[in-house]
């Protein structure tokens, strides 16, 4: 799966460490799900999406392998 | 969602306050012999079999503490440490853990079974004294390389 978090990360301008607090997780959550290393929950994914205002699968898409 | 049974973060310092005295100490003794006289206490025993085979079962034995305190402060520093919450504590943490405990039980078995393999007589006996804290402090060691590891990956970028 990949996501789009960096980029809208970028286009909104937090920092990581925003994010993080924002959706109530710890700044390697965050680390983690942009460099591809983890898959967050369900909730998680969900918080991630209405801090961006987005929509899931905006934000985090299906690949092949999955 | 539903939290895993952790301890709060504060346990954490002092679990390595006892950890650490606990494994200097625990190293001394295995590499000495050293046993402190004022530790000399009589101590019930559920089980007490003496080298020439001769078991007794639920009686009071004279027993030198010294090894025994170091084995608990080991253990229960070891325990306070591996299972308090991080400062912050998370789902992504929480699979780092899972995920250190079983390599951490793993390695511990591939170890054991290659001295059990080719470690013979009294070295044998030392390899279990270690094993009895092997799957703890490895877990440790793995889930804190891990949390490092993590944390370097992506220094402060915006």
């Amino acid at each position: 799966m990949k996501n789009k978090i960096k980029v809208e990360r970028a286009i909104k301008g937090v920092t990581q460490e925003e994010l993080a607090q924002a959706v109530a997780v710890s700044r390697q959550t965050i680390i983690a799900m942009e460099a591809n290393k983890y898959v967050p929950s369900t909730v998680l994914a969900l918080k991630v999406a209405r801090f961006f205002d987005k929509k899931v699968e905006e934000l985090f898409i299906l690949e092949d392998t999955d | 969602m539903i939290k895993n049974l952790l301890l709060p973060n504060r346990y954490k310092w002092l679990g390595w306050c006892l950890l650490l005295p606990g494994l200097i100490a625990g190293i001394i003794i295995t590499a000495t012999d050293y046993e402190a006289n004022w530790l000399s206490m009589r101590m019930f025993s559920i089980a007490n079999q003496d080298l020439l085979g001769f078991a007794r079962y639920f009686t009071f034995t004279k027993v030198n503490f010294t090894g025994t305190l170091a084995g608990i402060l080991i253990l229960v520093g070891g325990m306070l440490v591996a299972f308090s919450r991080e400062k912050q504590e998370d789902e992504f943490i929480d699979r780092l853990r899972l995920s250190s405990l079983m390599w951490a039980v793993v390695v511990n078995y591939v170890l054991l079974l290659l001295a059990l393999l080719f470690v013979y007589g009294m070295s044998f006996f030392h390899v279990m004294v270690y094993n009895m804290f092997t799957v703890l402090l490895i877990f440790i060691a793995r889930f804190n390389y891990l949390l490092y590891k993590n944390n370097k990956t992506a220094p402060d970028e915006k």
